[in-house]
């Protein structure tokens, strides 16, 4: 797809036409769920589906990108490299429990939620940016790593942050990827 | 100071229409109604004289109490500010309360659970049209 104008890399579209086009998105799933619960777990269900693609692409184009041994190393690579790859934002690493398990990723500039505001029916249900968990399980889940991934504030629904809460479950061994059962 | 803030479709129906509270809101009413005509008239006569770009019509038409400043936007969408004339605005202030209604408007209109025609409630594009109005009031 060439575009006229040279100094436009044709790979890359304005972070306001992905924003317009995932709120576009959310609003018709709203439409035809109607249920914001529902329409939570679609979000998460396509970015399950997304991740499971994106994590081949990050890698092939991070080659400096090793093997992690710690959770720390994972959620690292996460924000600094994956993020920063994809959404251009590096999110915070925070609250680690002490078995180091789990720990929070904070977004301070959700590039998904410009100019969004929630209607009043689904201020208290709908996490907007939930196909960001679903990215985050479906990318490691190819590499072998059952995650749980949820959010717990949104600054859309009036908390303080935007925040999601990552929690290590267990290595997959020898599995197949889950949409080929 | 301003008295009145109203936003129109491009078939004339309210969007938004906020006045101080001090003022008769009936008459603020009143008074962007009758400007939709003036509006109407310099759009079907400017377009010989193309104005740059985001058509700011200036003056609408004189009143005895009150100015009133008209805009209208490449989409129709009409802005009416209508100010007293204990203290009136210069070209360029009215200029400039026109661009940031319009950029807060913009704004509501990104936001993709807001359809346009709809009546505006969106608590931003509420506070900046009031601080817009109680900003003239300092300034």
């Amino acid at each position: 797809m060439s575009r006229g104008r040279g100094a436009v890399d044709p790979k890359r579209v304005s972070s306001e036409l992905f924003s317009l086009t995932y709120g576009c998105m959310v609003a018709q799933l709203l439409k035809d769920f109607e249920n914001p619960e529902e329409v939570n777990k679609q979000l998460e269900t396509m970015g399950y589906n997304i991740g499971v693609r994106l994590i081949d692409d990050f890698l092939a184009h991070t080659p400096s990108v090793t093997r992690c041994t710690t959770l720390e190393e994972v959620a690292d690579i996460l924000c600094k490299q994956g993020f920063k790859m994809f959404l251009g934002i590096v999110p915070e690493i925070k609250n680690w429990t002490a078995a180091k398990d789990e720990f929070s990723l904070v977004i301070t500039e959700n590039p998904l939620a410009e100019y969004v505001e929630l209607p009043p029916n689904c201020q208290d249900t709908l996490w907007y940016s939930n196909i960001i968990c679903g990215v985050i399980r479906g990318a490691l889940e190819m590499v072998q790593m059952d995650v749980k991934c949820s959010f717990v504030g949104d600054t859309l629904r009036g908390n303080d942050s935007t925040e999601i809460r990552i929690k290590f479950v267990k290595i997959l061994e020898d599995s197949l990827p889950a949409g080929e059962d | 100071m301003a008295v009145c803030i109203a936003v129109l479709t491009k078939d004339n129906s309210p969007l938004y229409i906020a006045s101080d509270p001090a003022e008769d809101g009936l008459k603020m009413h009143f008074l962007v109604h009758t400007s939709i005509d003036v509006i109407e008239e310099k759009l079907n006569s400017a377009t010989a004289a193309n104005d740059p770009r985001d058509l700011y019509l200036g003056q609408l038409y004189p009143n005895e109490d009150y100015r009133i400043y008209g805009y209208v936007t490449n989409t129709k969408i009409k802005i009416v500010v209508i100010e007293s004339i204990t203290n009136p605005l210069k070209d360029g202030d009215a200029r400039q309360v026109f661009s940031k209604v319009h950029s807060g408007y913009i704004s509501l209109v990104c936001n993709p659970f807001y359809s346009p025609g709809d009546t505006i409630t969106s608590q931003p594009f509420l506070n900046t049209v009031t601080s817009l109005m109680r900003g003239k009031a300092i300034a």
